[in-house]
């Protein structure tokens, strides 16, 4: 499982997401993230489809297969259920 | 193809066009004042006697003293400056700062760098009006937080926020500096800077100049600089300074505060007789409220995409916004989701700037353009 996560520099949301994201991933150290800036990786956020809200982490399987997506402000335990019911399948 | 004949500018939170007079300072200074400011011969200490009685002439007015000013390039290196500048230099002090959901691009920016670096960013939520909840504010207050960075007035909805009520707060924890973003409130509204450590303006809002920012800094503050390069006017921004900005600056300024309250009227008269046109389309949601300066109306049209509803406009050779002009073209509006909790509205969001430039005739004229607008552009989405 790999988590793709798109911010950018101007966005409140992510400023509040990145901590919550950090719990996360502090302990569920296995899971593999990677960071694309909204304004700079166009190629991506394009490919993604990303739509007009920030932040956006989009989980995908181990071929790169999107499984979810998380738009926007979610707490911690949300993050944790959605990552963990993902896991468990 | 234009439709109208004249342009009607309803942009002026985005930028103004700038007054004669001062361009007339500005080209002036330019022409008479060659010398550097820093020179130490005779043309370089006469520009340098224009810059302190420019300085002079800004402090007066906003109250505070000529050593408390420093020159920037715009609010957005202001904010950066103040943001980053106090995070480096009181890191022993603490690592947590507070805004809002309602702060321009140039907070949010400095704020997300410096989080990856350790710094920890709290909201403070608003109420249903919109306005900072004080309790929530004093209830985020830690040791460790060394700043708290509030804008006077949102520049997408046009919050007036009660800055004395929280400054007066802040009073209270001397370790916090309070930083204010007064960009969209100086030469609109009156501001009183008594309780605000930090401040950031720019005079091409009021019909300056762009290329200039003034940033307050009250006495005893220390802030990192950004631009390590020598002196100049003052150790926290170097660069020789902009003479003939930093004059026409000031000119701006008096020109601003001139018959302020008067003109603050006529722009009130303005407003109120645009929101009660739009109050009679059912379709359209005006989210600028009662606590908002007159200046700034936004309003949502949904189902309506707000940039297709701009340059729909420009047909008529009429300039309005979708949000705040330095934010990405393509995102909601955040200031708009924060006050609402809305996504549809905040989706759908366009923003109408009047000033005292603007007369009846071009709000009627935008009142009946905005009408054919929306019908034409809500056919087509039906079709």
């Amino acid at each position: 499982m790999k988590i793709l996560k798109f911010n950018a520099i101007w966005c409140p949301g992510c400023l509040v997401m990145r901590p919550r994201w950090n719990k996360v991933i502090n302990e569920l150290p296995e899971i593999e993230i990677t960071e694309y800036d909204y304004d700079s990786n166009r190629e991506e956020v394009e490919l993604w489809n990303i739509g007009n809200k920030l932040p956006v982490a989009i989980i995908v399987d181990d071929k790169g297969s999107e499984l979810t997506r998380i738009i926007g402000e979610k707490s911690v335990d949300d993050l944790f259920e959605i990552i963990n019911e993902l896991m468990v399948k | 193809m234009n439709e109208g004949d004249k342009m009607i500018y309803l942009d002026y939170s985005a930028t103004t066009p700038v007054n004669k007079k001062v361009l007339e300072t500005y080209v002036k200074t330019c022409e008479d004042f060659v010398g550097n400011p820093n020179s130490i011969h005779r043309l370089g200490v006469e520009s340098n006697h224009l810059i302190e009685k420019a300085t002079e002439q800004i402090a007066n007015i906003m109250k505070v003293k000529p050593s408390e000013i420093i020159y920037t390039s715009g609010s957005t290196e202001s904010n950066n400056l103040i943001i980053k500048g106090i995070a480096n230099k009181y890191k022993s002090r603490g690592n947590h700062i507070i805004t809002t959901g309602l702060e321009h691009s140039s907070v949010y920016g400095p704020l997300n760098y410096l989080q990856q670096s350790g710094i920890e960013v709290d909201f403070v939520s608003v109420d249903e009006n919109g306005l900072v909840d004080l309790n929530h504010l004093k209830s985020l207050m830690r040791d460790t937080t060394i700043l708290v960075s509030i804008a006077s007035v949102n520049s997408e909805i046009g919050l007036l926020q009660p800055i004395n009520e929280i400054g007066l707060l802040l009073k209270e924890y001397p370790k916090c500096f309070f930083h204010v973003d007064a960009t969209q409130s100086v030469g609109k509204v009156a501001i009183d800077l008594t309780n605000v450590d930090l401040a950031t303006f720019s005079p091409h809002k009021f019909f300056g100049l762009k290329g200039i920012s003034v940033l307050i800094k009250k006495e005893k503050i220390e802030l990192e600089p950004l631009i390590h390069g020598g002196k100049s006017t003052t150790i926290y921004r170097s660069g020789t300074p902009a003479l003939p900005l930093i004059v026409s600056c000031a000119k701006a300024l008096r020109l601003a505060v001139e018959d302020l309250d008067d003109k603050y009227e006529y722009v009130l008269k303005l407003n109120k007789h645009l929101v009660n046109s739009l109050k009679e389309e059912n379709d359209v949601v005006i989210n600028s409220n009662s606590k908002c300066i007159p200046h700034i109306i936004n309003i949502s049209v949904p189902g309506i995409k707000p940039d297709t509803f701009v340059y729909a406009l420009e047909q008529f050779n009429i300039f309005i916004s979708t949000q705040s002009a330095c934010s990405s073209g393509d995102s909601l509006s955040q200031a708009v989701n924060t006050l609402t909790k809305d996504e549809e509205i905040a989706s759908s969001s366009l923003r109408i700037c009047l000033s005292q430039m603007t007369t009846k005739e071009e709000v009627d004229e935008f009142i009946k353009c905005f009408k054919i607008c929306k019908t034409r552009l809500q056919l087509k989405n039906n079709k």
